[in-house]
This record gives structure tokens, C-alpha cells and sequence, in this order.
């Protein structure tokens, strides 16, 4: 009797024990949750210059959770997952995004998880989210400066075009200056010429004219004789 | 050319043979399920003694074996994982690829295996040496229904075992898998788990559960088939070798159709 009691404990503890491990997985698939009210879950990050422990985690402005800790991994490249300890009953999904950002121009950063528009599976325990948008002050500022340092070198450079261009346009007056000057010299030099070959010009119509009437009288005698009486 | 012309003889004989086989099978099966109208004249706790004594040997006691083989296999199946899957660049499947070969394949047939040639043999050698030992003719003289009181029992005990030995088995593989892993490339337990429980789906689960009740019904009735069979001791180890090879074979086949009907 006492052996079959063993027995009946060997083999009710090897029934039970996988029969309970499935029956845990099954609920864990469906998305229950034995754990309590809050699950954990893990979001990937690149750097952790905003997102540190005790970094508040927020749904449309309401906070559900914060980070509890975050840890590196070194493969394939370096990278952190934090581990975001959230109400269990705020429905998330597994598509859903994690955006960190500043909540005001002076505050800490926060974590603002967004639910997609097409919901999948329920976000379960122990998933892995990727923050995706990264939005610091620190971010921020280093921009404006870097934009800052931008337009300053583009207004150096505005200025020094602007100086080398007031000397090329001097240079470019005189020059045009002279080169009027030189065609007034020419208009003038010219102008004796210019009587004179109009001058010519009307010698040569009044041949043209006299050639014209001699033609009208005699046009045969014109031709056979080849030359003007 | 004799020979040739006896070929189709000896065929048709084969199959007439192994139609007859199966049309014996046919009505042994039949006369287990009848049999279950007499489950009244039997007491609950000779069955119950029956049951535990069975899933004891059949699962407690293959434990151990079950286990070392299971993380043989998952460590099989990661180092090759390792080092080929990066050739393709496809190392971050490894928990999907010992969801697929493990826990879909490998668990529930090698632990059938297991089954067969631990507790099928016994089972066929044990009903056999019953039965030249004129202990089942007392039974029925007594008028105990032998096909319930020795079959219905060894396959309760038998898909409860099965059932339990194909959960430690995928366990231990994912644990070993887990552990080789751990040794050659870094793989955070969280990720590893979170890989493993996102590919193992509830479809899986129902294909294993589905496994294990059938090989658990296929084990036991077979093996009994061929214990009842033999009618001297010399056809004792004939019986039951024959039991264990077409118990093999029924479970290849089985497994094979589920696969089929579960995934494509």
C-alpha cells in the first residue's frame, strides 16, 4: 500500500507538472496574465542619454508605468533594452510605437507609447517594442546650434562675395567708361570720312542717273557703241 | 521464368495477407470498443492500479532517457543552427528553427520511439508470456473481460505518459538548445524565450496534443494485438519483435499524415 502511495505521487506530480506548464503557456498565449497588475516589457534602444531608471512611461498624456531597468546588449551591435515595468490593464499592442520625448521645454524625458491604427496581437509580457523616434531637449539644442553655425558660415560667405563684387564692379565702370570714350573718338575721327563718302555716294547716283537717261534715249547705240559720246 | 509467373501469385497472396491482417486489426479494435459495455463488472481500483503501475514504467521510468536524449537533440539542433544558419544570414531563427524541428517533429516522434521499443515490447512480451501462462484464459474463466482489463488501462496509462514525456522532451531540448546556444553566441534568455513562445503557436500545441492521443492509443493497441497473437513461448520474441517494427511503422505513417494534414 505504502509503495502504490509513492507511486500515485511520482506519477500524479509527472502528469500534473506538464499538464500545468501547458495549461501557463496556453493562458500566456492567450494573452492572460498571472503576475499581478503590472508586466513587464522591453524596449530596444540605441542610446541612453534620455532614457534612464525611473523614466515615466505614458498612453495619450496618462501615466501607466516607468522604466525599472536597463541593460546593454553587445551583439551584433551595441545597443540597450529597457525594461518597462506598465499597468496591465491598459490594452497595448504588439505593433505599437514608443516615442521618447520631452514633455516640455525643461522636463524629463518620457516614454509615450502609441497604439497603431491596425491593432494585431495584445502586447504580452516580456515583448520587445523598438523606439523608434528619439526627441531630446539635448537633441534639440544641438540641432539649433549646428543650424546656427550654418548660417553663420552662409552670411560669411554672403559678405565676402559681396566685398569682392564691389571691386569687380568698379573695375567694370572704368572700363566702360573708356570704352565709350573710345567710340566717341572713333565717331569723331570719322565724321570728315563720312562727308566725304557721301559726297561720293551722290557723284555716283548722279553717273547712275545720267547712264539711266542715256539708256531710255538710245538704248541700241548704247549697246553697240559700248562707251558714252 | 518461373519465377515471373509466380510474382503476381505471390503478390496477390502478400496482399490478401495483409488485408486479412487488417480486417483481424478491424474487428480486434471492434471488440475493445464493445468491450467497454462491460466496464461495469470491473473495479475501479484494479483498473486504477493498472493505469499507475503502467504510466510509472511507461513515463516515470523512461524519464531519464527521455531527457538525456532530448538534449542531445536540442544541442544537435542548435550547433548546426549555429554554425550554418549565419551562411544565409538567418542566425536570429534559431528559436523558430527548434520550434520546427523539436517541438513540431523531432519531440512527439522520438519519444513514440522511445515508447515503442521501452513499453511496447514489454507490453506485447507481457501479455504473451500471460497468455502461454494460461493467466488470461483464468481471467476469462473468472469472467473478467481481458481485452478491457488489459488493453483500456495500458492505453490511458499510455497517452498520459506519452503526453507528459513529449512536454519534458520539448522543455529539456529548448533548455539544452538554450544553454549550447549560450555557450557559442550570446542570446538574451528574454529573446530567446520571447522567440521560442512566439513560434510556438496554439496550433502546434493542438498537432502535439493530437499526437500524443493518438501514439498513446496506437502504442498499446498494436503491441496487445500482437501479445494476444502468440500461441506457443517459441512465437513469444516472433511477436513481439513484429509488434514493435509495424508499431514503428503505423507511427512513422501516422505522424507523417498529421504533419500533412496540421501544416500544408
Amino acid at each position: 500500500m505504502k509503495q502504490i502511495s509513492k507511486n500515485e505521487l511520482r506519477v500524479g506530480l509527472f502528469i500534473l507538472i506538464p499538464a500545468g506548464l501547458l495549461f501557463l503557456f496556453i493562458m500566456f498565449k492567450l494573452g492572460y496574465s498571472i503576475a499581478g497588475s503590472t508586466k513587464d516589457i522591453y524596449l530596444k534602444i540605441d542610446s541612453i542619454t534620455s532614457v534612464k531608471e525611473g523614466t515615466q512611461i505614458m498612453v495619450k498624456g496618462y501615466p501607466i508605468g516607468r522604466v525599472v531597468d536597463i541593460e546593454p546588449v553587445y551583439k551584433p551591435a551595441l545597443h540597450f533594452l529597457a525594461t518597462l515595468r506598465i499597468n496591465n490593464e491598459i490594452e497595448l499592442y504588439e505593433n505599437c510605437s514608443a516615442v521618447i520625448q520631452n514633455q516640455n521645454i525643461i522636463g524629463d524625458p518620457i516614454i509615450e507609447l502609441r497604439n497603431p491604427d491596425k491593432k494585431g496581437a495584445l502586447l504580452r509580457e516580456h515583448d520587445v517594442i523598438e523606439g523608434f523616434e528619439y526627441v531630446n531637449l539635448e537633441a534639440i539644442l544641438q540641432d539649433v546650434h549646428m543650424l546656427l553655425t550654418n548660417l553663420t558660415g552662409t552670411v560669411d560667405v554672403v559678405k565676402q562675395i559681396a566685398l569682392e563684387s564691389r571691386h569687380n564692379v568698379r573695375t567694370l565702370l572704368a572700363d566702360l567708361s573708356a570704352s565709350v570714350a573710345t567710340v566717341n573718338r572713333v565717331l569723331e575721327d570719322s565724321q570728315k570720312d563720312i562727308l566725304a563718302i557721301l559726297g561720293s555716294f551722290r557723284v555716283t547716283a548722279k553717273t547712275m542717273s545720267e547712264i539711266a537717261d542715256e539708256l531710255k534715249k538710245h538704248p541700241i547705240k548704247f549697246l553697240t557703241q559700248g562707251k558714252k559720246d | 521464368m518461373q519465377m515471373l509467373l509466380s510474382l503476381p501469385f505471390t503478390v496477390g497472396k502478400k496482399a490478401l495477407k495483409i488485408w486479412a491482417g487488417i480486417g483481424d486489426f478491424g474487428r480486434y479494435c471492434l471488440s475493445i470498443a464493445l468491450s467497454f459495455k462491460s466496464l461495469r463488472y470491473l473495479r475501479f481500483r484494479s483498473l486504477y492500479v493498472i493505469v499507475i503501475n503502467q504510466t510509472r514504467f511507461t513515463g516515470i521510468d523512461a524519464l531519464n532517457f527521455v531527457v538525456l536524449i532530448a538534449l542531445i537533440i536540442g544541442a544537435t539542433v542548435i550547433i548546426q543552427a549555429t554554425t550554418n544558419l549565419p551562411k544565409f544570414g538567418t542566425e536570429g531563427f534559431i528559436g523558430n528553427l527548434l520550434v520546427i524541428i523539436v517541438a513540431r517533429e523531432l519531440g512527439p516522434l522520438i519519444t513514440a520511439l522511445i515508447v515503442i521499443s521501452r513499453s511496447g515490447s514489454a507490453i506485447a512480451a507481457e501479455i504473451s508470456t500471460q497468455k502461454q501462462n494460461q493467466e488470461i484464459l483464468s481471467m476469462e474463466i473468472m469472467g473478467i473481460d481481458t481485452r478491457l482489463y488489459i488493453v483500456f488501462p495500458r492505453i490511458l496509462a499510455s497517452i498520459l505518459s506519452i503526453f507528459s514525456l513529449i512536454m519534458i522532451f520539448d522543455l529539456t531540448a529548448f533548455i539544452g538548445g538554450y544553454v549550447i546556444a549560450r555557450s557559442t553566441v550570446y542570446i538574451a534568455p528574454e529573446a530567446f524565450l520571447q522567440t521560442l513562445v512566439d513560434a510556438f503557436s496554439l496550433k502546434d500545441l493542438l498537432a502535439t496534443l493530437i499526437k500524443s492521443i493518438i501514439y498513446g492509443t496506437l502504442v498499446p493497441l498494436i503491441c496487445c494485438y500482437y501479445g494476444f497473437k502468440a500461441s506457443s513461448k517459441f512465437e513469444v520474441p516472433i511477436f513481439v519483435s513484429r509488434a514493435v517494427i509495424r508499431t514503428l511503422f503505423t507511427i512513422i505513417v501516422v505522424n507523417v499524415v498529421i504533419s500533412i494534414l496540421f501544416y500544408f
